[in-house]
Order: C-alpha cells, then structure tokens, then sequence
C-alpha cells in the first residue's frame, strides 16, 4: 500500500500539468468566481419623467442611484435610444409605472433602491430586514462559498486519479501491477492514499486562501471544513477509479463528464433541493458532492459543528465503501475470480 | 517447475479464441509459442500466468492450478505493450516494482543493478521513461520482470518493432536468463526466432497444429522453413 502511495505521489511531481491542476487551478478559479460574484459597486442609472411628483423624485434621487431626466412620451423608445439607462420611472393615469430594460441583476439593484426610495416617504412602510444567519450585505460568494469549495476538492482530484486508472488500465500497468502479489485492497488504499496527499494539501491551501485572502466569512470552525473536503477528495479518489472502469481512454473520461459531473454540480446546494420540481432534488442524496456541499455550509453558514455534520459523512462514507466495492471487483478479473463463461 | 495444459479452451464474447490446447513445457527451456497475429498467442500467455481463467481444461505450473496467487512471485510478465509508468525514471520504475515482491531492500538495490546491467540501461536509468526510445522501453520491461527472480518468464511478443541488432542483443539476454534457469515461454510472430528456441508450439485459429522440439519440428518440412507448416495448415481449413 506504502509502495503505491509513494509511486502515485513520485509520478505525479513528475507531471507539471497534474501539479498544477490540482494546487493552482482551484485558486485560480476560486479567485475569478469572487470577482464575478462579489458585490460590485454599480449604480444603476435611472430616468425620472417631469411629471413624476416632486418628492417621489427628490426621495428617489437620494438613493443609490445615477439620475437622469427624461420627458417623452414613449418610455420604450427611450430605453432603446439610450443603452445605459437600466429603468424609466414615468407617470401613466396618475400611476407610477416602471419601465425596466431586461430582467437582470442591474434593474433588479435599481428596483431595490427605488422600492427603498418611496418607502423612506412612508415611515410606517420602512422595513428593518434581519437574517438569522449571514447580512444583508453579503455577496452571492459570500453566500456560496461552500459551493465552490465542494465542487473543487471533488472535481480535480476526480480528473486526476481518472486519467491516471485509465492510462493504467489501457497501458497494461494495472494488469502487471496485479501479476505481483499485491493484495486488491492494498491496490485501491494506496492509490486512495497517494492521491490523498495532494487532495490535503489543496484543502489546505483553498481553504487557508479563501478565508483569509478572499475573505470569505465562516461562522464554524474551518477545522471541519478542511476534513469535510478531505473526506470528499477521497470519494472523489474512488469515484474516479471507478469511472475509469467504463472509459477505454482519457478522451472517454471527459466525454462522460457531463453525466458525471455536471448533474451533481446541480445538487450540490446552488439550487436549494427543495425548489428543484417534481421531487428531482432528490436526486441530490445520490451524488456525494451533496453530502459534502451540506456538511460545509453547516460550518461555514450555520456555524455548527460535529453534531450536525456526522449524517452527512456517514453518507459519504457510505458513498465510498459502496464505490471501493465496486472497485474491488472490477480487479478480481485480474486475479481470475470472475465466473467462468458458457 | 513444468508448465503442463490439458484441453485448454477460452472464448470471448461466444468467439472460440483456443481450442482444446495440451501442452507440456519442461523446466529450464525456451518454448516458442509461433503463429501469425491474433491467432490466440496473447491469450494462451494470459492464461498461463492467470491474468484470466479457461472455459474448460486445466492448467498447472509444478502442482499448482492456475490462476493462483501463491504463484504470483515465481512468475515473471513482460507484456505486448510496454506497461511502463512514463512519468518515473527507468529505476524508479524497478523500484517500485521490486517493493511488491518479499525482498529485502539491500537485496532488491543490488538485484536492481544487476539487472540494470543485463539490459544495458545503467547510464539511463535516471531519465524519465517519457523520454525512453521504444528499445529501451522494451529493454526496462524486461528488466521488471526479471528483476524478482522468477522460475519461469512468460514474455509476449518481446521483439515487436526491434531493429535486428537489438533483436539480437535480446536474444542473448533471454540465453543468458535460460542458463540461470529459468523456464521461458516467448511468443512472436516471426519465424526466424524459432531458431532461438528448444521446442515450439506453432498455433493457427486457435488450436495448436505442431508442437515438437526445433529439430524435429524442422524435420517435418522440407526445406526447414516452418512456414510450410502453417501454408499446410492452411490448405487443411479450406
């Protein structure tokens, strides 16, 4: 087990590519995900027609808000000579009426600050708003984080030892591996345990680098969060061993991709599970970055820890005993235990 | 140990690739398993060692019926294809497999460089095998399965794609490893290296239509060219 270890980390230090794959390439994502998902400063433009009454206008212009004036008659019209212009605030019958250009996160912004406008006229209308858990000002990548944590320790590890069984099983090492009298579960230990190595140090660097670096608030103790994605690399060690079995090559590893990795990116809490329809978000409790993507935003968002994490590693932990099974057999062809044909 | 096979048959996929195969092979020779590509070399050498099971029949090595793990050590593998790991130096790859077998670390260092020596690859062992030319791959593949001592060696098409000089030089290592005593089982598809053999087994469609020390193999042809052999074989089939 110690000597597949050892030559799984040794081949991959010799591969730069895997390297980096696996240490920077989530720290390069992680840090383009926090610039398109941080809170941007954007004041969204607004034209306000004369005939709004004037302390609609002057509370509105106290907002968050660039103003601009606008007389016409066809508020339409004026969104589409003016491509900067997110809303048009106009009067119809003695009515506001709001004119927005596209449903996006632009006009929604203006809509909040313009519905926070008209409020301030009406004192009793003003609403304090609290959360139990996170602000109000918290960014989608506050508010995700444990999303993208999930998705990284699982997905790179998973190409890694993928591409590294396929190439084993095509390039006929795995079959001479078995010709020596290394036991089956030492086989998939030590490559659970090689891969393990490297899926640590990338928890480590990740996590250490999206809280303190990116900022990103954890109400729990990133203790947990760190051994939540260890335990998620090693299914993902497994997982991948276990594609490997139904690829010939590399280029089938990627080709199943998207019915093995896309559906669980889904699942694993980007889309709260209970407004996915037709009872499909339970789909999620088949698909281990689900129970890994739970365990972390318990620790992350809710601040809880062991007593609230553990069913979601037992699930994991299910999840992989059912996958080092799998694997199991699928080496038992080598050491001629497979039923005889015909 | 003697390598011993009675009415041996394996399909795949309801595709007969071996039929009804007896063999016996004597410790300490070098048998020739000859035939033309995909008449079911490979698969035979795959069932001796045990990497699959037969259909039907037996097969021995000494006392023991293969597949069986309590052989594993005493059998040596060199595959078609290289079965190399690329991305590890030429003694990282003997390194890591010699920590499989039940050898001592001082045993397996000097082992190492023995057979580091046989296979002419001391200067490279360095290098990473990515940057191995195909003889020298060949040559590290040899090397592995050598390198744990076994008493007999299977080797699969160990001279495919080798110039003559190499194919020569490979030749007398295979010699070399005969005289330590080892039991050799090679296949190949060309018909000058059964030269290099003390009996070959000549395999057509999967069955076996010779099998008889080189020289009375030979004598059955008339110009000592065991292609007749198999053109006879093959006016039989149509």
């Amino acid at each position: 087990m110690w000597q597949l270890a050892r030559r799984v980390i040794r081949q991959t230090l010799n591969d730069k590519r895997s390297v980096g794959l696996i240490l920077l390439a989530p720290l390069l994502i992680f840090t383009l995900i926090y610039f398109l998902l941080g809170n941007d400063d954007y004041t969204p433009i607004v034209a306000i027609s004369q005939d709004v009454p004037a302390p609609v206008s002057r509370a509105i212009e106290k907002q968050d808000l660039s103003i601009k004036t606008y007389n016409g008659s066809d508020a339409n019209a004026y969104l589409k000579e003016h491509e900067t212009v997110d809303v048009v605030l106009d009067m119809k019958d003695n009515e506001l009426a709001l004119n927005l250009r596209e449903p996006s996160t632009k006009s929604s912004k203006a809509l909040r600050e313009i519905q926070a406008g008209l409020a301030t006229l009406q004192p009793t209308m003003q609403l304090e708003t609290n959360y139990l858990y996170g602000d109000v000002d918290q960014s989608t990548f506050d508010a995700l984080g444990f999303v993208f944590l999930s998705l990284f320790s699982f997905f790179f590890v998973f190409i890694l030892s993928a591409m590294a069984l396929v190439k084993e099983r095509s390039g006929g090492t795995l079959e001479r591996l078995m010709m020596t009298p290394i036991r089956q579960t030492d086989v998939i230990f030590g490559y659970t345990l090689g891969y393990s190595v490297f899926a640590s140090i990338q928890a480590i660097l990740v996590v250490l680098y999206a809280t303190t670096v990116l900022d990103l608030p954890s109400e729990g103790s990133i203790i947990w969060v760190f051994l939540t994605m260890l335990g998620l690399a090693v299914v993902a060690v497994l997982f991948g061993a276990t594609i490997s079995i139904f690829a010939q090559s590399e280029l089938q590893v990627v080709q199943l991709i998207p019915f093995t990795i896309i559906p669980q990116i889904f699942f694993s809490g980007l889309i709260p599970l209970d407004l996915i329809p037709y009872g499909l978000g339970n789909i999620g409790y088949i698909t281990p970055i689900f129970y890994g993507a739970s365990a972390i935003k318990e620790v992350l968002v809710y601040g809880n820890g062991w007593s609230s994490i553990w069913p979601y590693w037992l699930g994991l932990f299910l999840y992989g005993a059912a996958l080092f099974l799998l694997n199991m057999l699928a080496l038992n062809k080598y050491r001629g235990h497979q039923k005889r044909h015909g | 140990m003697d390598l011993r096979l009675n009415g041996v048959s394996k399909s795949f996929h309801q595709q007969n690739v071996l039929q009804q195969i007896d063999l016996l092979i004597p410790s300490g020779e070098i048998c020739g398993l000859l035939g033309p590509s995909g008449s079911g070399k490979t698969t035979l050498i795959r069932l001796m060692i045990g990497a699959i099971q037969a259909d039907t029949g037996t097969i021995q090595i000494g006392d023991n019926s293969m597949p069986s793990f309590k052989m594993l050590p005493e059998i040596g593998f060199m595959p078609q294809n290289d079965a190399l790991y690329e991305d590890l130096s030429g003694l990282a790859n003997l390194q890591f497999f010699g920590s499989l077998y039940n050898m001592s670390r001082q045993d397996l260092t000097e082992r190492i460089e023995e057979v580091l020596t046989l296979v002419d690859l001391t200067n490279d062992q360095k290098k990473l095998v990515r940057h191995y030319s195909g003889g020298m791959k060949k040559r590290l593949s040899l090397a592995i399965s050598i390198l744990h001592r076994p008493t007999v060696l299977f080797l699969d098409e160990p001279t495919v794609g080798i110039d003559p000089v190499l194919r020569r030089q490979i030749w007398n290592q295979f010699q070399a490893i005969r005289a330590q005593g080892t039991t050799i089982v090679v296949s190949t598809h060309v018909m000058d290296e059964i030269n290099e053999c003390d009996r070959a087994a000549l395999i057509y469609n999967g069955r076996i239509i010779a099998y008889d020390p080189l020289d009375r193999l030979l004598a059955q042809t008339e110009n000592g060219q065991v292609e007749e052999l198999f053109l006879l074989a093959g006016k039989d089939v149509t």
